[in-house]
């Protein structure tokens, strides 16, 4: 656990700020409005980045585990958010989703 | 009395003046004469170097001006402690240092200046650092020269990032008949390596203006906003015969507090009465002025939340309800509540900025209060600059309010009260559901639930010392009204949390202090466990050991997405693994007796354990097992494969 360079940590933000257009741009169609995807879209966006998100592939549960451990970060979400928000990145960012574009 | 001798020092009144007046004050024609021999040796203090006329042996100091004024004769280094405890100075802390033989020799017949042997620099000067946050007393560091400093470079630089009064001394190895000739340890300008990282740098140039040297820089440095200050001498100036004057430190150190200007606190509290939805910020500068009890009372006014950018302390009761939680994020915008301030008022927090975007966005009209007037309005558009002591500030601020509250506005203050208690507490129950995530059971732990059973075991006036890495912790309360208190950190130089808690522990003897520390930060600074074991300092150190640098782990892959190093798993740059530290072992290499924790079932048994110990005086240390968690992390990460037995021929 170091924090030598003092920048704000990625992990202490509010919550997962993944730019989740770009992660459905990689998708064939387009997806029909999801309330998981819209909160991880509403909530996380001011700190992470979709890349991070993409990299970051995990089933369920270890999805679920990330957004606790944001809770532990200042995160605020009601159970039913939580579990929404898992239920959606487990599904479209689990161990088999397309890893993030390389860095330009 | 001192304007007297003001007045004499600067050729104002005549000798007979000088005598007259003092007798006017009370003082008996002897005494007064006895005043003005020891006084008229300030005036030859800055003429020429002393001759060897003056004794060798130090003479007693003799007092002047009702003891504020002493001259004293003997060596350099005798009149540098003199100088250190009529500055205030009750402890040194240092690592050995030849040149200064002098200045020890004069520390064993002055037993009210102690000194501290701290077996490396930096850890030292953080034990320094954290003794004056928390005793708010000053005290100096003091190493080996050039070679000395630079290891005490980094808590320097902590301490001008976060303001702390630290007063570092080193002697200039070369002495000053042979300078300049590229001697042993010597390097061109010394002080000027720390000048841009301190309020003061400064050598003294005669032997005899050692004392005043030391004057300067803690003047320099307790003046607000305060900061590190370094002075150094050539180091034969140390052990050669001086006359000079001790002045006591408040002869001359102003202490300054400002009180604001009345039309600015007119205009900030016009705009905060006629807010829609007022915000307030607080920060370090309410801690260093014991003002969070005005804090809360213009608060309550308000009826206006709370919020607090990362500073060293918690400047605000984490359990009041208009208290909406630190600023999670970069810029206010992260906060849950509220999203649409339209007038935000900072009371003493430095904003520190991190990234492009403004702290507090453009838009909301700024209200900004402090002494640091340095950083006022370099980034934030500010509407109302207040440059005031906040303790002053604050007063002021609540009188304007107060002369302004129509019943209209108070009840809407109240109602908007009621609103920011409502979030309060909402968001106080979905913080607490922290314990149903699915992890929260595992082995290893999560370093959440390390931060949980050590908020549930601590203190309700215990100190946190936190220096681990980038988890964030919570559930503490803090509270700097009585309750439990937080020193953090953001300086940044990883190391601090040791020697900052024994420094901590030194200052407040008769509180519990825990610090918290990643395996990291730990390994940077350990050896100040020593400290605490000689001293007896009992504190409990609790290390969040996940055997790697998390934080920047998770910053690379954010700087580097989808890029070959999280395709391939090969981080260079974070692994401490294998072998694995043994952090107990090292504490008890120290002095420190400690036990490793490596499930949640063994926790509070340990905890208790660590309190058994410090009730006994003895310090205790966890070296609790936490899960690497986040990005890319495999189960045994890759370490690159340099193997030097490949290339080894001879068994030697």
């Amino acid at each position: 656990m170091r924090d030598r360079r003092m920048r704000i940590p990625a992990l202490a933000c509010v919550g997962m700020m993944w730019l989740i257009a770009p992660a459905q741009a990689q998708q064939s169609a387009p997806t029909a409005s999801n309330p998981g995807r819209d909160l991880v879209a509403s909530k996380c966006f001011q700190c992470h980045t979709d890349a991070m998100f993409r990299d970051g592939r995990q089933d369920r549960r270890g999805w679920e585990a990330t957004i606790y451990r944001m809770v532990g970060r200042g995160g605020l979400w009601t159970p039913e958010e939580i579990k929404l928000m898992a239920d959606y990145l487990g599904e479209a960012l689990g161990p088999d989703a397309k890893p993030a574009l390389p860095a330009k | 009395m001192r304007e007297l001798v003001a007045k004499y020092l600067s050729k104002g009144i005549s000798r007979r003046g000088f005598v007259s007046g003092l007798t006017k004050a009370g003082l008996t024609v002897t005494a007064a004469q006895s005043v003005l021999s020891s006084v008229s040796s300030v005036a030859t203090a800055q003429g020429p170097a002393p001759a060897p006329s003056v004794p060798p042996v130090p003479a007693a100091p003799t007092a002047a001006a009702g003891g504020a004024i002493k001259s004293f004769q003997g060596t350099g280094g005798a009149a540098f402690a003199e100088q250190l405890i009529a500055s205030g100075v009750k402890y040194v802390f240092g690592n050995s240092a030849s040149e200064d033989a002098e200045f020890y020799e004069a520390l064993v017949d002055r037993p009210q200046l102690q000194y501290i042997l701290t077996p490396h620099e930096g850890p030292g000067a953080a034990m320094a650092a954290g003794y004056i946050k928390a005793s708010q007393q000053p005290a100096i560091v003091m190493q080996a020269g050039a070679v000395g400093m630079v290891n005490a470079i980094g808590q320097i630089f902590n301490a001008f990032k976060e303001q702390t009064p630290l007063v570092v001394y080193s002697y200039r190895t070369d002495q000053s008949r042979r300078a300049g000739r590229d001697g042993f340890e010597e390097i061109p300008n010394q002080e000027q390596v720390v000048q841009p990282i301190t309020k003061y740098s400064w050598m003294a140039h005669r032997a005899d203006m050692i004392p005043e040297t030391v004057r300067r820089a803690f003047k320099a440095a307790w003046t607000p906003p305060y900061g590190p200050a370094y002075i150094d001498w050539h180091a034969d100036y140390t052990a050669e015969r001086v006359r000079a004057d001790i002045i006591a430190q408040d002869q001359l150190d102003p202490r300054m507090r400002v009180r604001p200007d009345p039309d600015d606190v007119a205009r900030a509290a016009k705009l905060l009465v006629e807010a829609r939805l007022p915000l307030m910020i607080v920060g370090d500068e309410v801690y260093k002025a014991k003002a969070a009890a005005k804090a809360i009372r213009l608060a309550e006014l308000v009826g206006m939340p709370v919020t607090q950018f990362r500073q060293l302390w918690a400047n605000f009761p984490e359990g009041h309800p208009l208290w909406v939680g630190n600023v999670p994020g970069g810029t206010l915008a992260s906060l849950a509540y509220p999203r649409n301030p339209d007038v935000v008022l900072n009371v003493g927090n430095k904003l520190q900025h991190n990234g492009p975007a403004p702290i507090v966005p453009r838009g909301p009209k700024f209200i900004d209060m402090r002494i640091d007037f340095n950083s006022i309005g370099n980034v934030i558009a500010t509407e109302v600059p207040i440059v005031a002591d906040v303790g002053y500030g604050l007063d002021d601020l609540i009188a304007a309010v107060e002369g302004l509250l129509t019943p209209a506005l108070r009840q809407k203050a109240a109602e908007r009260s009621a609103e920011v208690r409502k979030f309060s507490l909402q968001a106080r129950a979905l913080r607490a559901q922290i314990v149903n995530g699915p992890d929260w059971d595992s082995t290893p732990m999560i370093a959440d639930r390390v931060t949980w059973e050590v908020a549930h075991f601590a203190d309700p006036d215990a100190i946190i010392v936190h220096e681990a890495g980038s988890h964030t912790i919570n559930g503490f309360d803090f509270n700097p009204l009585g309750g439990r208190e937080l020193f953090f950190y953001y300086g940044g130089h990883l190391g601090s949390g040791v020697g900052t808690a024994a420094g901590v522990k030194l200052a407040r003897p008769n509180q519990q202090v825990i610090a918290l520390v990643g395996d990291g930060s730990f390994i940077f600074g350990p050896t100040a466990l020593w400290n605490m074991a000689r001293l007896e300092l009992p504190v409990i150190t609790v290390i969040y050991n996940n055997h790697a640098y998390g934080g920047p782990h998770s910053r690379v892959i954010n700087n580097v997405p989808g890029g070959r190093m999280v395709e391939t798993g090969h981080f260079v740059h974070d692994y401490l693994g294998n072998p694995d530290m043994d952090m107990v072992a090292i504490a008890k290499g120290f002095g420190v007796d400690g036990e490793t924790v490596h499930n949640p079932g063994e926790m509070r048994a340990a905890l208790a354990r660590a309190r058994a110990h410090t009730v006994e005086g003895k310090p205790y240390l966890l070296d609790v097992q936490v899960a690497r968690k986040g990005i890319g992390w495999a189960a045994k990460p890759w370490i690159p494969p340099i193997q030097v037995a490949s290339l080894r021929t001879k068994k030697v």
